[in-house]
């Protein structure tokens, strides 16, 4: 197998958009392709992650269309489609098409745009991931199984409306550090919990879960450029390398799982990408979780292994997570202020990991950077993929 | 006769399953029998959720995981005002989706 490089990484602002889908995919494939020295080479394969443009935006075989509108003509197409987990797995085909030989330089492009379509048609879509026949006709939708998941996750550990209040707060104040974040608002425990408007400004959504523990509805795109390790110095002086990969899928009907508040797939999945990266958590520098909700952020960083089980509120009290922190966790806004197009999603949380490790992240810089870690979760942790990017070879 | 939610019981090892799958989670046979979910159960979690999907018009759906005492767990909807983790619920059939003008029937969660 050959080590694989990001030569290239970008992406479109996050949010409400007056552009088409393939104009908001075709501006951060640009964006990341041009980064690198490709003189006279062709793109071999386009590999794009999207969920629902067919349903949402009447476009189906997007990637072919990606190729025709970025005249890549005759590269290879091919669409990803693993629900809120489209992005990671992208590149992971992209990875796995250069690692074995077969491709040597493939662009990875995730994009979705879902307002094109009605709040109503946007949540009803997103619930289409639940169980067809034991969830779905129940009116069962996304924030209905984090509420769910919530309830019995923060009885068992311990955990709070401010612990959550306290992960919106951390990303909201990371997004204002990222021009591309969806949402740019200072949020304050006063304003959205203890305040006498504070129902008002922060309803409940599905209790315990309340407006500012879910991820807004977002348009955007983001794209990285993949390339075998030998080509990568005529390409970029900054080559980041995919270090490892893990996968794996749970029960789609979520009562079905032994404890509702384990989040078993993401387990074996971050452990799997740590073993074909030869790191441990501690290794890490920084992490993008899928924090769709706030208690998903909590979850999932004692799941990845960061913090034991019961402890991840615990240390996001102490501001380990903060930038600056021991372990800084969406220095982006994650999903939650940057926003979740969700076929761009994955990708976009590796972008973040390639801003960081090659320095470029702004204001939001985390310091010297070895190694980031990002959680691609899909449905309500069905289908995971955890990736691991080193900085340099 | 009156609507029935089924669980599927395999006709080799007699486990429990819901949903179904296409071969038995315990033994790996694909030959089942319906059993139907009703009775008793405890309720493990709920949630009144009011961002809802299309054909709803209420303002919220309170919807709960129950493990039921015959073993298996079952999402279902409550009819209950005031739900509590771990109180005592019995199943119910009932309308609990109308879409396109049809009515699809599944598990209402009552007080027991």
């Amino acid at each position: 197998m050959r080590d694989v490089a990001i030569v290239g990484a970008a992406s479109t602002p996050f949010g409400r958009s007056q552009w088409s889908l393939l104009k908001l995919m075709a501006e951060a494939s640009h964006a990341a392709m041009t980064q690198a020295r490709l003189g006279d080479r062709r793109i071999d394969a386009v590999c794009v992650a999207n969920m629902g443009s067919a349903r949402n935006n009447r476009q189906a075989g997007l990637a072919s269309a990606l190729v025709d509108r970025l005249n890549l003509f005759p590269a290879a197409a091919e669409t990803v489609e693993n629900g809120p987990a489209s992005g990671a797995s992208a590149v992971k085909v992209g990875f796995q098409a250069v690692a074995s030989g077969m491709s040597d330089l493939v662009l990875v492009c995730g994009g979705e745009r879902m307002r094109e379509v009605n709040n109503l048609e946007a949540t009803e879509f997103v619930s289409y991931l639940s169980h067809r026949y034991a969830e779905y006709p129940y009116g069962v939708t996304l924030p209905a199984l984090a509420g769910m998941f919530a309830r019995l996750f923060m009885a068992k550990h311990g955990v709070t409306a401010e612990h959550l209040a306290m992960v919106a707060m951390k990303n909201h104040a990371n997004a204002l550090l990222n021009p591309n974040a969806h949402i740019k608002m200072e949020l304050s425990l006063e304003g959205i919990l203890h305040s006498p408007h504070a129902l008002m400004n922060n309803p409940f959504v599905a209790d315990p879960l309340r407006f500012f523990d879910c991820c807004p509805v977002s348009d955007g795109a983001a794209a990285v450029l993949l390339a075998p390790a030998e080509m990568t110095s005529d390409l970029t002086d900054r080559p980041v390398r995919i270090a490892g990969i893990g996968q794996a899928t749970d029960t789609q009907a979520v009562h079905e799982r032994p404890d509702p508040t384990e989040l078993t797939a993401v387990r074996i999945a971050s452990q799997r990408a740590f073993e074909m990266a030869g790191l441990e958590p501690k290794d890490i520098s920084l992490a993008e979780l899928h924090d769709a909700f706030t208690i998903l952020e909590i979850a999932q960083s004692e799941e990845v292994g960061f913090f034991k089980r019961g402890k991840g509120h615990i240390a996001l009290a102490k501001g380990e997570t903060q930038i600056g922190g021991r372990l800084p966790i969406n220095t982006s806004g994650g999903l939650k202020a940057k926003g979740h197009p969700v076929g761009a999603t994955g990708v976009s949380q590796i972008a973040e990991l390639v801003f960081q490790l090659r320095g470029e992240a702004g204001k939001r810089q985390v310091k010297d950077p070895r190694h980031g870690f990002a959680l691609n979760f899909g449905g309500f942790g069905n289908s995971v993929v955890a990736t691991i990017l080193s900085r340099g070879f | 006769m009156p609507a029935t939610v089924n669980a599927a019981k395999c006709k080799s090892c007699g486990a429990l399953s819901y949903p179904m799958h296409f071969l038995c989670p315990k033994c790996g046979a694909r030959e089942f029998e319906p059993e139907p979910i009703e009775g008793e159960g405890e309720l493990l979690t709920h949630t009144r959720a009011y961002a809802l999907a299309l054909d709803y018009e209420q303002r919220y759906l309170t919807l709960g995981i129950v493990q039921m005492d015959s073993g298996i767990r079952v999402t279902g909807q409550l009819a209950i005002d005031e739900p509590r983790m771990g109180m005592r619920v019995r199943a119910t059939v009932g309308t609990v989706r109308v879409t396109g003008g049809s009515e699809i029937s599944g598990l209402i969660f009552v007080p027991a």
